[in-house]
């Protein structure tokens, strides 16, 4: 019997539901995962069906493509920078099975669609045949359909193969550096889009964005979506076009995947070799340690960190995309709107996303935890460490970005109460992120790509970065306030105040998750092994 | 600073008593009862999935017991565990080790981790690459390691700190006999010099070679268990673990199509 498409959607299925059983808070959070993608899904469909029941053929035509756009943006970079992607079918294992690569990738594509988000997604979309159907009959509606189908392929196709060559690119050690370079080029096209969409927002541009919205109908971003609005609008002609557009698109998408897929299926055994370096001179501990550090556990547990978060692929991945996302995010929020000043929200946003990185910092090693189990590392030394450690790497790119941003606006004398800002949303970030890191560790799969996550793991990842979020946006209200209320103040308390605040958030955080791990230490090993 | 209660059993290195361990609905360790004798070169045999690892784990601190007490030198290891960790050096199997460090720079991360003063460490860290032939100015990262290579410098990582104890979990796999000769060699040495070994293994050569004590493991119990001259008798080692384990024997006629 011949492999087919269904043999590779019931090998996920089924990989899913093993990696849940018995494990009673990853069916919690994979619930709660649903639930919510189940609401987004409501609300969306709501949402698409809007023009069609008011009626507005031409408020249809520029909200569906702009819409659609975004969704396949989303696809885009979310799993770059939030939620990675789900890998519970590591093309790896299939590599010495006697499969032809156009069954592969066709099975391993079919199955990446056999999940909460790409269902939701579907569903949501689904509202835009609603609407096409209301304001152009069944036919319009039935293309609308096939618009919609080839846009949730096109969704996945986009995130599949571009997260595969960042994993190929950041594996290599000859390309990494092009690769950090291209996801900054990624992350800068945030920005436009930001500036395209605030200056549309304040100004109320109508016809503006409706130029806009019909250029981008005919991108592969909006032309799924625009479809059925062509028939209703009786520009039948534009169907045909279109859908070879999108077609296309897919059709390179995978392409691109299958090579970097070959790529990556040989690289687990075929590296580009073991470095070699010129041997060292130097005595152990000083190989180890470096000069700045004591020469005790803690210097050897920092350098640990140091050495990690720049060797070990998965931290690098996150430590380029956040200082890219921080980077990038702020400046174009500050250029684009008109208020004077810094852009308080992104600043706490940027400085939270940087303790994120650290949600989940025992998986990140795995088993290997072990050997500090065994050493019995008590947990607050332990924890300041790695703090320690990832904060040499995180402090000057938040120090650069205030610098940046204040640069940018065109108020340097806002850097001072900006680094305030950001150094309070840092630690009470990590006085978050701490007990999460121990109370909700998960294991990553032990494939190449540093991006992949076990099933469900996305689900989690993205649900605690954003309880991270939301809680140190909330828990840094005061400063907020402050900087809102009293700005004249806030330009030269800022800097001591924010320092003092994220300072005390962080100690209470290693206080109450410090003796949290002392007594979980084997729990969590256990939780981060991963399963064979 | 010692407390003289908890040193119940000062003679025995290691003493388990009732240890338990559940996954889901399987028993992997039906409560074991062991004493290992200090000075001892100690066996834990069985087959695959008998419990060996588990029941390693859970003596060295790794892995929480349902039931039951584990003690290293008379310390509890769950009741006291900074006593007891300080004393035993560990080499678990199937974990990783911290492989994104140079093998010299893993040897000084774990001496330091103990607490061990920089210039010990540096001095003992070139003597153990040395002896274990992993060269002292290889700059290869432990992740491109050959599997024997990933043995030696996970056993000198448990060695540095010259523990007491020292638990080996399967020492010998994957190793190729020059390696697994020399290893053989400096644990030897380690016992002569009034350490105690605990190691698991199913390879019987390799048992009967170097061990004083054994026990049998098999379904998360032990089945037998004494020095190796009374478990083995009169026959060989093989025969007495085969009959105990209940292995089948080929009768010749499955497989025929092979």
């Amino acid at each position: 019997m011949a492999v087919g498409v269904r043999h590779f959607v019931r090998l996920k299925l089924r990989i899913t539901a093993n990696g849940l059983r018995g494990q009673t808070w990853r069916v919690a959070v994979f619930v709660l995962g649903a639930v919510l993608a189940a609401c987004a899904a409501v609300g969306g469909y709501v949402l698409f069906s809007l023009p069609g029941m008011l009626g507005g053929q031409r408020a249809a035509e520029v909200a569906l493509p702009l819409a659609g756009g975004l969704i396949v943006l989303g696809w885009l970079f979310l799993p770059l920078v939030f939620f990675g992607v789900d890998e519970s079918l590591d093309p790896a294992r299939f590599a010495l099975l006697p499969l032809p690569r156009r069954t592969l990738i066709r099975g391993l594509f079919v199955a990446s669609l056999a999940g909460v988000p790409a269902v939701a997604t579907f569903a949501g979309t689904l509202g835009m045949v609603d609407t096409a159907g209301r304001l152009g009959g069944p036919a319009a509606a039935l293309v609308q359909f096939v618009g919609v189908l080839t846009g949730i392929l096109l969704c996945a196709a986009i995130s599949r193969s571009l997260t595969s060559a960042f994993a190929t690119a950041l594996r290599s050690r000859r390309s990494r550096d092009l690769a950090a370079v291209l996801l900054a080029c990624v992350a800068a096209l945030l920005g436009p889009l930001q500036l395209a969409a605030l200056a549309g927002a304040e100004n109320a541009d109508w016809t503006g964005i409706a130029r806009v919205a019909d250029v981008v109908a005919w991108t592969p971003f909006g032309a799924p979506y625009s479809m059925g609005l062509d028939v209703a609008a009786g520009r039948s002609w534009a169907v045909p076009v279109k859908l070879a557009l999108v077609l296309a698109t897919i059709g390179l998408l995978l392409w691109w995947w299958s090579t970097t897929l070959e790529r990556a299926m040989l690289g687990s055994v075929g590296r580009s070799g073991p470095r070699q370096q010129a041997a060292s001179a130097r005595r152990p501990v000083a190989q180890l340690v470096p000069g700045w550090l004591p020469r005790t556990r803690f210097g050897a547990l920092t350098a640990r960190e140091l050495r990690y978060w720049w060797r070990e692929t998965r931290r690098r991945a996150s430590l380029i995309t956040f200082s890219m996302v921080g980077l990038f995010l702020p400046v174009f929020i500050g250029v684009s709107s008109d208020s004077a000043g810094a852009p308080t929200g992104m600043l706490i946003f940027v400085g939270a996303l940087a303790a994120v990185s650290l949600a989940n910092q025992f998986g990140f090693e795995g088993s290997a935890y072990a050997a500090n189990v065994v050493a019995g590392v008590p947990g607050r030394l332990e924890l300041t460490s790695r703090v320690a450690g990832f904060s040499v790497y995180v402090v000057p790119v938040l120090l650069g970005i205030a610098i940046v941003v204040g640069a940018a606006v065109g108020h340097p004398e806002t850097v001072p109460a900006m680094v305030g800002m950001l150094a309070a949303a840092y630690g009470v970030g990590l006085a978050l992120v701490l007990p999460i890191s121990v109370r909700v560790a998960y294991a990553l799969p032990d494939t190449a790509n540093p991006f992949a996550l076990s099933s469900g793991g996305g689900m989690a990842k993205g649900l605690l970065t954003f309880a991270a979020l939301f809680g140190a946006a909330l828990l840094t209200a005061p400063l907020q306030l402050l900087a809102f209320l009293a700005h004249d103040v806030w330009l030269w308390a800022g800097l001591p105040l924010g320092l003092l605040y994220g300072a005390g958030a962080l100690l209470l955080g290693l206080r109450l998750a410090g003796p949290m791990l002392d007594r979980r230490m084997p729990e969590l090993l256990a939780t981060v092994t991963a399963r064979q | 600073m010692t407390v003289p209660q908890q040193r119940s059993s000062p003679d025995q290195a290691l003493a388990l008593r009732g240890l338990v361990k559940r996954f889901d609905e399987k028993l992997a360790v039906a409560g074991i009862d062991l004493d290992v004798p200090a000075g001892s070169f100690f066996g834990l045999l069985g087959p695959n999935g008998a419990g060996k690892t588990t029941t390693l784990s859970m003596a060295v601190g790794l892995l929480r017991p349902d039931a039951g007490q584990a003690r290293i030198l008379g310390y509890d290891v769950w009741a006291d565990p900074s006593a007891a960790k300080a004393r035993i050096g560990v080499l678990p199997d199937g974990v990783r080790l911290f492989d994104r460090l140079t093998g010299t720079e893993l040897l000084a991360y774990h001496g330091l981790l103990r607490g061990m003063d920089a210039d010990v460490v540096d001095r003992r860290s070139a003597e153990l690459l040395d002896v274990l032939a992993l060269g002292a100015d290889n700059r290869t990262l432990v992740v491109d390691y050959s599997a024997g290579m990933k043995k030696k410098i996970g056993l000198a990582c448990a060695m540095l700190h010259a523990p007491r104890l020292l638990v080996l979990d399967e020492p010998f796999e994957a190793v190729d006999p020059v390696s697994a000769a020399l290893i053989r060699d400096i644990l030897q040495r380690y016992v002569a010099g009034g350490g105690t070994v605990v190691f698991s293994s199913h390879v019987m050569a390799v048992v009967e070679r170097l061990c004083s004590h054994v026990a049998i493991l098999t379904d998360g119990t032990i089945r037998l268990c004494g020095t190796l001259a009374q478990v083995r008798g009169e026959r060989s080692l093989e025969d007495v673990f085969v009959e105990v384990v209940g292995g089948r024997t080929a009768t010749g006629s499955e497989l025929a199509w092979l």
